[in-house]
């Protein structure tokens, strides 16, 4: 038995070790990396803002609107940073029905383009809750895979996260929205693989949705739907009608070359040959302003920042950080790879937002919370050693 | 296990799982990349080519259309700025189409069918603007460039629109321009039209379209995906103004030629007739109106349906020029082909005596002289200053149908003149060849008597026939009748000046024309034109009654009066001797029914206003309405 060395405890001390170790543990790569980004998104919405070579402030211009997103969701990140994770678990079932709430109610009063439901007006701005209902996904779902621990390989664990998926995922599509709904799929896929889910299993499972797609096929796709991924699939696409979006997208990105045109010289996008060049297509804008150099900047910032998010789920002890991060990377990854994709062609058009840079503000706000997260998750394992 | 001792749990990384996940990150990454390398550095060239294509167009600048002057060179149409609106289809989206055809037809009140079948015939593609109204007012063309956020696609111009000065006086002179249609634009897309351009659609500005028009010029121009410029890059090509036209028309002349006709058209209580006046020495229209006329300027307005309609179904027919694109039998006017043929040919001389008579019969059939008692024994002189019809069937019938024809072709007869005026018409001679071709026998003999006192199958324009007596009057050239005397250049300078224009000659001698002259003059001189004669200036010429249509219960036909006169080169000194006469008037009264021949008192008045006589000659009674002509 050691000696007992009764000290009076100085407050300084231990608040001056706990803030360094807070801060040691604080991931500022993540951060700078999400942070660039979303500078790249700024700028893009200045660009698509300028008219004439003047920038008008008024409050509806694009830019102002990005700009007080940005400020909205840097509040968002330091709030989810200082909340402990770990209250998150205890929070999981009414996170879940909170989730459900927000889609039903997306589904019973949203607003959309030609009859779909998608964004809920509150003032004056709208807000897309499935963007939000996709981190409470991810919580939701590392909640239940970590307290599956030590079953993970079983049968049920993964049926279980499927039902868990289900209605949400289900929800999303009825709005319709296709693409937001496969990021729901990305998602869980991702988090059962970094579970150590049995690999017959999961091979099971994707071989089950293969032979399920001509049945949605037939049943669940909307008109639009199918003949946007017809129109991807032609080879001599009809550049006036379903194709133009794409084709437009890909002369923006073509005409870039190494360079680019400069900011706010893009003629495809300043003279509106493209189509939603300030959300979803805000890559082709990019490409086409900044060239080949911009995107490079964009796509290694991407990488840096998924290495970042997996670095966090390696170092964290327990089992919902990791698959938290799982989750995360998972829908970070998805989302690039589908919305690149569709910009440059080889993926067809669904409304998926570029995480960060497209400046729809649930997407950022939503974001820096699945972030902050990762902060938290980050600061609080040096805390957890006992 | 998924504890330690302690309680902690047991952490759940496996590095073969973040492995596999990491390589699929780079994996995405790289894919993505080699992609966008592809399509920025390997086929960048490319679509640098079709973004510079889709954003540039080249662009057609309108050049300002020609304007018309009269022969002293007063303006009889000019441009004036105007707003026209517009529409683009391809930026009208489908579902608001019937809103904002509704509420842009409650700001130009105009109906909203109207506006979707102008829409539904668009000649152009989609992204090509549609003319939907000219001629709007200011305030409301304001309202509709101020709304253009409820009123997608639709735009408002500035064009020029044409404004007759004398919009009914010359209206199918001058005629009017219109939004060229869909059978038209593929032919005129190569020489330079647009889907929403004008075109001379009827009179001078159809058949001087491509002088009037001028050449248009080209800019290369930056737009957006809506089509809308956003700059001028460079003007490609210049614009070339277009010419202007001069009349040989005085509009003095045409005012007289108008008061004239209107007078004696509303006096008999009817609305067509035709009136014309010639130079005969160069076959240049000093005056020719139409009746009953329209408004040019309701065209250039953009007509409506209703008013269009209204014009179309008039019997009358004001958009016809009666004068060229029209034929009506000549009655005894046509006297003068058979008399001149019969000199022509030595069938009969100026002394030759014929016995005219009540009638002439061929088997049961009569053929009666309008009289029904014939004159004596007559020449030439007496025969057409009467106008017996004994005396011409029995010279038509020495002639025969052929030749007949071969002299009614050498007055310019069955054919067109070749005016200067769209839609002539040809008329129609009757011979042997033309009665096999059209009816599949040959003409029988009775046949003959009506074409020589100008019945029957004959049929003419009042410029036809105009330009028969012209030739008459000048000793024998038959001349194109012209109504533009000066082609102007932008810069001012005459492009094409006036020349006369000979057809041919007269194969007659020119005693043949001096007897027919004299025996016109007789016309007037045996008080057949009653008190024609009394006038201090000097008329031959020939009146014509000419019947058409069906009998009416007494067995009379519907009739339309004709009288071609002329003066010599001094009116009040001078002779018919020589072929010196510088004035031809025709005036046709259609379906006039009226006592007296009412052509011959609507030239008379218009002599009287010509020359300023100050004494009214016109015989007010002669026309009142009374059929006095009876034939069986």
């Amino acid at each position: 038995m050691g000696v007992i060395r009764a000290e009076p405890a100085r407050v300084t001390d231990w608040a001056a070790k706990s803030i360094g170790a807070v801060w040691r543990a604080f991931d500022l790569q993540l951060t700078t990396y999400a942070g660039l980004l979303a500078a790249i998104g700024l700028v893009m919405a200045y660009t698509n803002s300028v008219e004439d070579g003047n920038l008008s402030f008024d409050t509806q211009t694009i830019f102002t609107r990005a700009l007080m997103w940005t400020a909205l969701a840097v509040v968002f990140f330091i709030l989810a940073t200082a909340f402990d994770y770990r209250w998150l678990r205890t929070l999981s079932w009414p996170i879940y029905l909170f989730e459900l709430g927000l889609l039903v109610l997306t589904l019973g009063i949203g607003a959309g383009v030609g009859g779909a439901a998608r964004w809920i007006a509150i003032g004056p701005l709208t807000f897309q809750f499935s963007e939000l209902a996709k981190i409470l996904m991810i919580i939701v779902l590392a909640n239940y895979l970590a307290s599956r621990q030590g079953k993970l390989d079983s049968l049920s664990s993964i049926l279980g996260a499927c039902l868990l998926v289900g209605p949400p995922l289900i929800l999303v599509m009825l709005q319709p929205d296709l693409g937001t709904s496969l990021v729901f799929a990305a998602i869980l896929a991702g988090m059962l693989w970094m579970s150590g889910a049995s690999l017959k299993w999961l091979f099971i499972l994707v071989a089950g949705v293969v032979a399920f797609v001509p049945i949605a096929w037939t049943y669940i796709l909307r008109d639009y739907q199918k003949q946007r991924l017809l129109s991807f699939l032609d080879t001599n696409p009809d550049i006036k009608g379903a194709g133009y979006q794409l084709y437009q997208a890909q002369v923006a990105v073509g005409s870039g070359g190494w360079m680019g045109k400069g900011l706010t010289n893009g003629t495809q996008g300043q003279g509106d040959f493209l189509p939603v060049g300030t959300t979803d297509f805000v890559l082709a804008g990019l490409a086409e302003e900044l060239g080949f150099i911009g995107v490079l900047v964009v796509f290694t910032l991407f990488f840096l920042l998924l290495w970042r998010v997996l670095v966090a789920g390696w170092r964290s002890r327990d089992a919902f950080g990791t698959l938290f991060a799982a989750g995360m990377a998972s829908m970070i990854l998805f989302q690039l790879v589908v919305n690149a994709g569709m910009v440059m062609g080889i993926m067809p058009i669904t409304g998926i937002p570029l995480p960060f840079v497209t400046h729809g503000g649930a997407s950022l706000v939503s974001m820096a919370i699945g972030l902050g997260i990762i902060q938290s998750i980050n600061i609080r394992q040096t805390r957890a050693e006992w | 296990m998924n504890a330690y001792l302690d309680g902690r749990p047991v952490p759940i990384q496996r590095l073969s799982r973040f492995l596999v996940f990491g390589v699929v990150i780079a994996l995405a990454i790289t894919t993505l990349t080699a992609r966008l390398f592809y399509l920025q550095i390997v086929a960048g060239g490319e679509y640098t080519a079709i973004s510079t294509a889709q954003r540039t167009v080249v662009e057609s600048i309108p050049a300002p259309r020609g304007v018309i002057y009269d022969r002293a060179g007063r303006p009889l149409v000019e441009n004036v700025p105007t707003f026209a609106v517009k529409l683009r289809p391809s930026d009208l989206p489908v579902q608001f189409r019937q809103e904002v055809v509704d509420r842009l037809g409650s700001m130009i009140g105009m109906d909203p069918t109207q506006i979707n079948s102008i829409i539904d015939s668009n000649p152009g593609s989609a992204f090509d603007l549609v003319r939907i109204a000219g001629d709007v007012d200011e305030s409301t063309a304001r309202i509709i460039s101020e709304s253009s956020g409820q009123l997608p696609g639709v735009e408002v111009v500035v064009e020029a629109r044409r404004h007759y000065t004398q919009g009914s006086l010359f209206s199918q002179i001058v005629g009017y321009t219109g939004p060229v249609s869909a059978e038209q634009l593929p032919n005129l897309r190569s020489k330079g039209y647009l889907p929403d351009d004008m075109i001379g659609k009827a009179g001078l500005e159809s058949e001087y379209e491509s002088f009037l028009r001028g050449t248009y010029g080209t800019q290369s121009v930056e737009r957006n995906a809506r089509g809308q410029k956003t700059q001028v890059l460079a003007t490609l090509t210049n614009v070339r103004p277009g010419d202007s036209l001069r009349l040989t028309i005085d509009t003095k002349i045409q005012q007289e030629a108008e008061k004239a006709l209107s007078w004696g058209i509303r006096a008999i209580g009817n609305k067509r007739g035709v009136l014309i006046a010639m130079n005969p020495q160069t076959g240049e229209v000093l005056a020719m109106v139409s009746l009953p006329t329209y408004d040019d300027n309701a065209f250039a307005r953009g007509i409506s349906n209703k008013a269009f309609s209204k014009l179309i179904k008039n019997k009358d027919l004001p958009l016809i020029n009666h004068a060229v694109q029209a034929h009506y039998p000549p009655g005894s006017t046509y006297k003068l082909v058979a008399g001149t043929g019969g000199l022509a040919d030595r069938k009969i001389s100026p002394t030759t005596k014929v016995a005219t008579k009540p009638y002439l019969s061929i088997g049961p059939t009569r053929y009666w002289d309008w009289n029904h008692r014939g004159f004596g024994a007559c020449d030439i002189y007496c025969g057409f200053g009467h106008s017996s019809d004994t005396y011409f069937f029995t010279v038509g019938g020495m002639l025969g149908i052929d030749r007949l024809a071969f002299w009614a072709k050498q007055y310019g007869f069955g054919a067109p003149t070749g005016i200067d005026l769209p839609g002539e018409v040809s008329g129609i001679v009757p011979s042997n060849k033309w009665k096999i071709d059209a009816l599949g026998a040959r003409v029988f003999p009775g046949e003959t008597y009506q074409a020589s006192i100008g019945q029957g199958y004959d049929a003419v324009t009042p410029i036809q026939l105009i330009n028969a007596y012209a030739a008459l009057a000048n000793g024998g050239k038959l001349f194109q009748p012209q109504v533009v005397r000066q082609v102007i250049g932008p810069d001012g300078n005459v492009v094409r000046d006036f020349e006369p224009k000979l057809i041919h000659k007269l194969k007659a001698k020119s005693s043949v024309l001096q007897t027919m002259r004299k025996a016109a003059r007789n016309v007037v001189l045996v008080r057949h034109t009653y008190n024609l004669v009394d006038l201090p200036i000097k008329v031959a010429g020939k009146s014509g009654t000419a019947e058409f249509g069906t009998r009416d219960k007494f067995g009379r036909l519907p009739y339309s009066s004709w009288f071609v006169g002329f003066t010599p080169k001094d009116p009040y000194h001078g002779s018919f001797d020589k072929g010196d006469s510088q004035l031809v008037v025709l005036a046709f009264a259609y379906d006039s029914r009226t006592k007296g021949n009412a052509a011959t008192e609507i030239v008379k008045y218009f002599f009287q206003l010509h020359y300023g006589i100050k004494k009214d000659y016109r015989n007010f009674d002669l026309m009142k309405r009374g059929n006095f002509y009876r034939s069986e």
